[in-house]
This record gives C-alpha cells, structure tokens and sequence, in this order.
C-alpha cells in the first residue's frame, strides 16, 4: 500500500508539475505576437495593414502611409476623426456620403473561439416584441426548454403553467423538436428592437420564436437538406439586414436574412470555430471578414451582395516555432493546463511538445538519477519503475521522484 | 480496540469538526441572507439576470470553506500525533499498522464528509427556494471542486504533518500547495462540468497518501 501511495503521489507531483513549470516558462520568456489589423480600403480598393509593433501603415504593395494618409484610406473606419479635420470626401464610388447612411451601414461582430465552447445558461428572458413602449423591459419571467417550454416567475420560483402551455403548444403545432441544442439570442434589454431567439431543436430544424403582444410567435425556418448548424449569434445591427450568424458543421458562414427568412452562404473559407477568432466589420462598401488564428490571419473583403472583392491572408511563426518556443521543447516534453484560450471549461488540456528535443534532457535526467542509484549502491532492478518514469516525463517525473524518494527496498 | 480508536480521534477532532460544521451552516444562511437581500431590493429578475448573464456567482463567499474545514481537521487530527511522536504508540497496537492509520484516516474524511454534507444540503435546501433546478445545478457543479479541495487539503496536511524531514515536509508543501489551486480556479459558472470526474478521481488517489510519509516515519526517515 505504501508502494502505490507513492506512485499516487509521483503522479500527483507530474501533473502539478506539467502545470507549473511550463506556466512559469511562458510567464518568464512569453513574447507577445501582435497580429496585423486588416482592413480593405474602399478608396485605393486595396488591403491596408497597420502592423501595431513596428508602427507602421502600408498597402498590399508595400507603399507607406502616415497615420492621416492611413485614416483617408479607410475613411468609414475613421469616419468621426475625418470629420473632425475635414477630410471626409463628399462622395465615394459615384456614392454621396450620409451620415446617416454610414452610420446605419456601420457594424462590428466579434466571436472568440472560447465563446463558443463555454458553459451557457439553460433560461433566458422573452422579452415583449412589440409592447408599444420606447425601450425594453425586462420580464419578470424566464423560460427554459426541457421536454417543453417552461416559464418560471423569478420572484416566487414557480412555474407560470397558462403561459408555458401557450408557448409549448405553439411549438409543436409547428412541429419543434423537443429538447434543445442551442437557444441564441441578445438578452438584454441594451437592443434597438427585440427580435426573440433563434432555437435549434432536437433534430436541428431552426425556428425563430418571440413574443408579440402577450402571445407566442413561432417561424420555422426552411433549411436546405444536409445542412447543420453548429452554433448561432444573433446580431442587433442598424440596417436590420439579417438576424444572425449562423455557423454550419462544415465550417461555413450563413447569415439568416430580416423578415424574409433565406439563408445566405458567404463565400468564406478557412474560419474553424474551434481555433480561429473571427470578426466583421461592415460599412457603406465592404465587409471585412476576419480570421485570425494562431499563426495566420485571413481577410475576406466582401461586397454588400456578399460577393468577394479581395483576399489577403498573412502567415507567422507560431510560438512553438520562435526561439524561446524550441528552447521550451527542449525542457519539456509536454504541458499541461486547466484552461485554454479556446474554451472556457476547465479541462486537463494536454499539449504534447512537438519533436523530440526534449529526449536528451530526458536521457541526461535519467542518466543523474542511474548515477544516483548507482551511488547509493541499491538494486537498480527495483527502481526501474522510477527510471521509465523520468525517460518518459522527464523534468517533471526526475523532480516528482526525488520529491517522493523510493527507499522501500532499502 | 476499534471503537477506543475512534473515540480517541472524536476526541481530538469533536470540537474543530462541530465548530466548522457550525459555521459553515451559519456561513450557508449568512449567504442566502444576501440574497434575500438581493431579491427584495434588485428584485428576483434582476436577481437571476445578474447569475445568468453577468457572470455573479452568488455562492462566491464560501470559496476557501471547505479548505478550512479540511486543513482545521486534519491539523486537529494529526498534529497531537506528531507532538512527542505519540502517533508510535498507536503503531505498537496489536494492529495492523496500515490498518490503523487508514482506520484513522477513514474516521476523519468520513466526517469531513459528514460536515460537508450538512453544509452542502443546506446550501442546497435554501437555493431551493430562490432558484429553478437549473442554476442550482450549475451552482453545484461550480462548488463541487471547492469541498473537493477541502479533502485535498485534509489528506495533503495528513502527509506533511507525517513527514519526519523537514526539508520533505516542504517540497509536498510545494506540491501540495499548487495541487489544490487546480481545484480553485475563478471561471465561469458551470465550466467545472468537464473536469469534475477528473478531480474527483485525483481526490480519491490522495485518500491514501498519508500511508507514505507514515511508512518512513516509522522507518525513522532521517
């Protein structure tokens, strides 16, 4: 028993270590990686780049820009700041320039890969659509979907059987697949309008569900054969084209369009939910999609029918591949840790160093610990559980095995 | 033999496993005052907003609890045994002395457990009242980790007060003491539900820990 309390606690002791270690590691030789920001010029109809660490402004064709030149480039961006000095144009592209019109067109929608895989509440509040008043109120109910629609009054903690009744039997008169896979929508009272929530049922069919006047209202969303949607954001912009992202299992961006309800593919590829950060800017012109992951950045310049115009795309060293990276992989053989910048669940995420330079240090490590033995003059045969621990975890298993010594035999 | 055993390390936890299990409840209560504070100046919508989507985690000030409880006991428990090194007298028992020890261990993580379960079903008992099945369970799945760490924290000062050498006591302090801050994290609530069997499993390997440092105290590890 003593024995395996023992190799309980070398494990205890590996583990933390996977943990610390290389946390202390990037804490002490971390070198921040600033990434471009990309933006499509709507006036010299070419990609602008501001490389934040070295300060500078340049074009795809490496022409360089102050930052007033930059600003006139990407005048919807800038938009306040031109203003200001007077350098907005009066027209772009045969387009009069409205401030109204801009701001309308304007929006921004941002999505981390670690908001996708991240715990969500099971209520959300149904706010009322169309209660005549100027700004939202927040009900005094929520609602969950379990095998129906319940809601739930949160100052008495009990369920409001008539209007649960109502909403459920709503649902499946238009034939909703109870439970649910995912409920999106904006619950906050902080929205232009309130537009309910995008519901993915049981067997992935969409319906859009909000309340008007007291009663439910419930549209079922046409979806081609085939297609499954992974994960849904609803937007609140300006110009009420389109209700929401929506992101298929094929990696694919729809956007489900206001009042009409058709979905329309955008001709973006590259985006993976699970490792990539996406954001979109949309203006008078363009949208600029996106994709930033670890060692590159993807920019989609598209049309307002959705059209590409342009692409740009620019590639890294990622941090493995950096000199304080391959001294790490001689050091370590893997780390360990709890959370990720790509979810927000804890987990034990396990990252195995890639190569092998961490094997010398693991032989050297293990040649110490034979020395050792040897020393001490004890039966090596009976230590050879601790010697295949140390050539397989290395530092954190020769730390481990000297902080709890094996003298069973002695 | 067995009940003089236990009796004796009633004795020696009663009062530390009565005072905690006290305050914990009273700790419990204090809470749900809070937030019978909250409902009736926020109101209970606003109440449930601020857990739902702005991140409040309303049962925040019991955290470090269990810790306490785990380190309180275990200290209590083993501490009188080092004094003198009295814990040889037990090992002189006819018994086995794994068995002892175990028997010893057991009785103290048992009640442990037992503080732990009353201050969990009150805490249970009163959310309740305030909140659908829903957030309760993302509540528990939240604090699950936090009694988890109380345990860890009973059998780790159980190793360490064992310890005869100094310098060993202090590198399973080192451990020890990053181990339990896995258990400890600040995230969002319910985004322990993936690592909770994990822990669970770790906890459960610690249960046997102090078997090591008991095994070269009696060896007389210098």
């Amino acid at each position: 028993m003593e024995k395996i309390s023992r190799y309980f606690l070398v494990f205890i002791a590996i583990l933390t270590l996977a943990i610390v270690l290389p946390k202390l590691y990037w804490m002490a030789f971390e070198k921040p990686i600033r990434k471009p920001f990309v933006l499509f010029s709507c006036m010299n109809n070419d990609f602008m780049i501001h490389r934040i660490a070295e300060g500078n402004r340049v074009d795809t064709k490496g022409n360089k820009y102050t930052l007033e030149e930059y600003e006139q480039k990407l005048p919807m961006m800038f938009v306040q700041q031109l203003l200001v000095s007077g350098l907005l144009p009066d027209t772009i592209k045969g387009i009069g320039l409205d401030m109204h019109d801009i701001s309308k067109a304007k929006s921004f929608f941002r999505l981390k890969a670690n908001e996708i895989d991240a715990p969500v509440p099971d209520l959300y509040p149904m706010f009322e659509s169309k209660s005549g008043r100027a700004s939202l109120e927040m009900p005094d109910d929520f609602f969950r979907i379990t095998w129906r629609i319940d809601f739930i009054d949160a100052s008495t903690n009990k369920v409001l059987e008539d209007k649960s009744q109502m909403f459920s039997g709503a649902l499946f008169h238009k034939g909703f697949a109870f439970p649910v896979k995912q409920i999106a929508g904006l619950p906050t009272t902080r929205k232009s309008c309130d537009e309910g929530y995008l519901i993915l049922d049981s067997k992935d069919q969409l319906f859009h569900v909000k309340m008007i006047k007291g009663k439910p209202f419930v549209m079922k969303v046409n979806i081609p054969e085939g297609l499954k949607f992974t994960h849904i954001n609803c937007v609140d912009f300006k110009n009420k084209s389109y209700y929401a992202y929506l992101f298929s299992e094929k990696n694919e961006i729809y956007i489900l369009t206001q009042d009409d309800y058709q979905l329309v593919k955008w001709p973006i590829e590259g985006y993976n939910p699970k490792n990539c950060d996406l954001k979109i800017y949309g203006d008078l012109f363009n949208y600029n999609v996106i994709i930033e992951a670890e060692d590159h950045i993807k920019v989609f310049a598209l049309d307002t029918e959705y059209k590409i115009v342009d692409t740009y795309s620019e590639s890294w060293p990622v941090k493995a591949e950096r000199t304080e990276g391959k001294v790490f992989a001689s050091i370590f053989p893997a780390q360990l840790s709890m959370t990720s910048d790509k979810s927000k669940f804890i987990r034990f995420y396990l990252a195995l160093t890639i190569g092998f330079s961490w094997v010398f240090l693991n032989l050297l490590l293990l040649a110490i610990h034979f020395i050792f033995l040897y020393r001490r003059k004890v039966n090596l045969k009976k230590h050879i559980a601790d010697l295949c621990i140390i050539a397989i975890t290395g530092i954190f298993g020769f730390i481990a095995i000297h902080f709890f010594q094996n003298k069973f035999f002695e | 033999m067995w009940k003089s055993i236990i009796y004796k390390e009633w004795l020696k936890i009663r009062w530390f496993l009565i005072g905690f299990t006290a305050l914990g409840i009273l700790g419990v209560g204090y809470l749900f005052l809070t937030v019978q504070h909250g409902f009736t100046f926020s109101g209970g919508k606003n109440y449930w907003y601020s857990i739902l989507f702005m991140g409040y985690q309303f049962f925040n000030p019991i955290k470090y609890a269990p810790l306490a409880g785990g380190l309180a006991i275990a200290v209590a428990q083993y501490f009188p045994e080092t004094v003198n090194k009295r814990i040889k007298l037990t090992f002189h028992l006819p018994l086995g002395e794994n068995k002892v020890l175990l028997m010893m261990h057991a009785f103290g993580a048992g009640s442990l457990l037992f503080s732990y379960l009353l201050i969990f079903g009150v805490f249970a008992g009163f959310s309740i009242f305030y909140f659908p099945v829903q957030m309760i369970t993302d509540s528990i799945i939240s604090i699950v980790p936090w009694f988890l760490a109380g345990f860890v924290a009973y059998f780790l000062v159980a190793l360490v007060v064992l310890e005869p050498v100094w310098k060993f006591r202090f590198y399973y302090l080192l451990v020890g003491g990053f181990f339990v801050t896995i258990y400890l994290q600040s995230p969002d609530t319910a985004a322990f539900g993936p690592a909770n069997t994990g822990l669970f499993i770790l906890t459960a390997t610690l249960s046997i820990a102090l078997l090591f440092s008991a095994y070269r105290f009696r060896k007389g590890e210098m």
